[in-house]
């Protein structure tokens, strides 16, 4: 067993444990069970919880990062990449439990807040871009892709938690829409 | 002769106040129901006498901290001439009102992930605001002062929005200031509400 397989696989069961019970409430030596390794190296690698949630979360998003290359025409991949960002069901939504669970705990931990404010910069950039190369004429990228990004959370933390006034299909064609009609393609946009 | 538990002498008000400031604190998780005792100056069986739970003290706290906001922003609103400028008045408050308020509604969220008893207090609580900015969309339809778009529709985007923008600034994210996140929330009004045109009352639905 090599030194990084083994801290893949506490990383794969990090982000699962700590989806499933909250940071708070989840069992090192539960997580050291399931990735198969002592206890004492869950800990030789993740010093602090704040440490083990930083590095489970970005573990998840980088393991996600080859959907978020999304294809297509900039229409079909803006869209693709809304998807991306909403918690549909699978290792989107355990993403969606882990990215809740770093807001609190990043108020809480200020040692936790270059992690999300990272996460939050790379989401920006990249929605960012997509529009930019759009070509969507005279629109100001930056506080398109704010707004979206925003959009996406309060929105997303609603589809998440089950709430009846937001369900995940109405919170994808709400973003787009919001979306759309920043870019002028209201008329244009797709219902499903 | 042993001194009586002294339980229910300290009324709720002053023990939902205190739970609410030290929830902000130190979250749910590190608070014990001794910290918000001492608090409102009175014991643990004190708090017990009217909470069985912690999470119970959380969803209490907020509708006390939540009946309290409304008070207020009624009052203000009141004051204010035109809807329009109490809509500017909502989007004002939210951000203004501090990191506490944004930190209970992140505690919520993450209780309510795996408590359905926290998260239909969630709902109720969601639904109150959405309900408070609706109510002033139809009013400025009802004045022309709105275009008639659906005011539940709006409340909710604009609601969706304002969070969205809450947990940036809670996270202290140097990108977004309060200021910017009005200009971002009142554009959003007047592209959708056309804020400063006039409009027709008689399609108002």
């Amino acid at each position: 067993m090599t030194e990084r397989s083994a801290r893949e696989r506490i990383l794969e069961a990090a982000a699962e444990r700590i989806a499933g019970d909250g940071i708070d409430a989840v069992r090192i030596a539960r997580i050291a069970m399931d990735a198969r390794v002592s206890t004492a190296l869950v800990h030789y690698h993740f010093a602090t919880r704040e440490a083990l949630l930083a590095e489970a979360l970005e573990y998840s998003f980088e393991t996600a990062g080859d959907v978020r290359d999304a294809e297509g025409d900039p229409v079909t991949r803006l869209r693709a990449m809304i998807d991306q960002c909403l918690p549909l069901p699978g290792e989107l939504e355990r993403d969606w439990v882990l990215w809740v669970e770093l807001w609190l705990r990043a108020v809480r931990h200020p040692e936790l807040r270059p992690t999300a404010a990272k996460l939050y910069a790379r989401m920006n950039d990249w929605l960012r871009a997509a529009i930019e190369e759009g070509d969507f004429g005279d629109v100001d990228a930056a506080a398109i892709a704010d707004r979206t990004l925003a959009l996406i959370d309060g929105f997303g933390v609603r589809a998440l938690l089950g709430d009846p006034a937001m369900p995940l299909e109405r919170a994808r064609a709400e973003v787009w829409n919001a979306l759309a009609g920043e870019l002028g393609l209201r008329a244009a946009a797709p219902s499903g | 002769m042993s001194p009586r538990p002294t339980t229910g002498h300290v009324r709720r008000p002053a023990i939902l106040q205190a739970a609410a400031e030290v929830i902000a604190e130190r979250g749910v998780i590190g608070t014990r129901i001794a910290d918000v005792a001492e608090r409102a100056g009175t014991s643990a069986p004190g708090v017990l006498y009217w909470f069985d739970t912690k999470d119970e003290l959380l969803t209490e706290a907020l509708s006390f901290a939540d009946d309290r906001f409304y008070a207020e922003l009624h009052g203000e609103l009141a004051q204010l001439d035109g809807a329009p400028a109490r809509l500017r008045r909502i989007v004002e408050v939210w951000p203004a009102e501090g990191d506490d308020e944004a930190v209970l509604w992140m505690e919520l969220w993450v209780r309510a992930l795996r408590d359905p008893e926290v998260n239909a207090a969630r709902e109720r609580l969601d639904g109150r605001w959405r309900a408070a900015i609706a109510d002033i969309v139809r009013e400025g339809q009802a004045t022309g002062e709105f275009a008639a778009v659906d005011a539940d529709e709006f409340a909710l985007t604009l609601g969706a929005l304002m969070d969205g923008f809450a947990i940036q600034l809670a996270l202290r994210d140097p990108a977004v200031t309060p200021d910017r996140v009005r200009e971002h929330c009142m554009a959003l009004a007047a592209e959708r509400l056309g804020l400063g045109e006039a409009h027709d009352t008689k399609s108002v639905r």
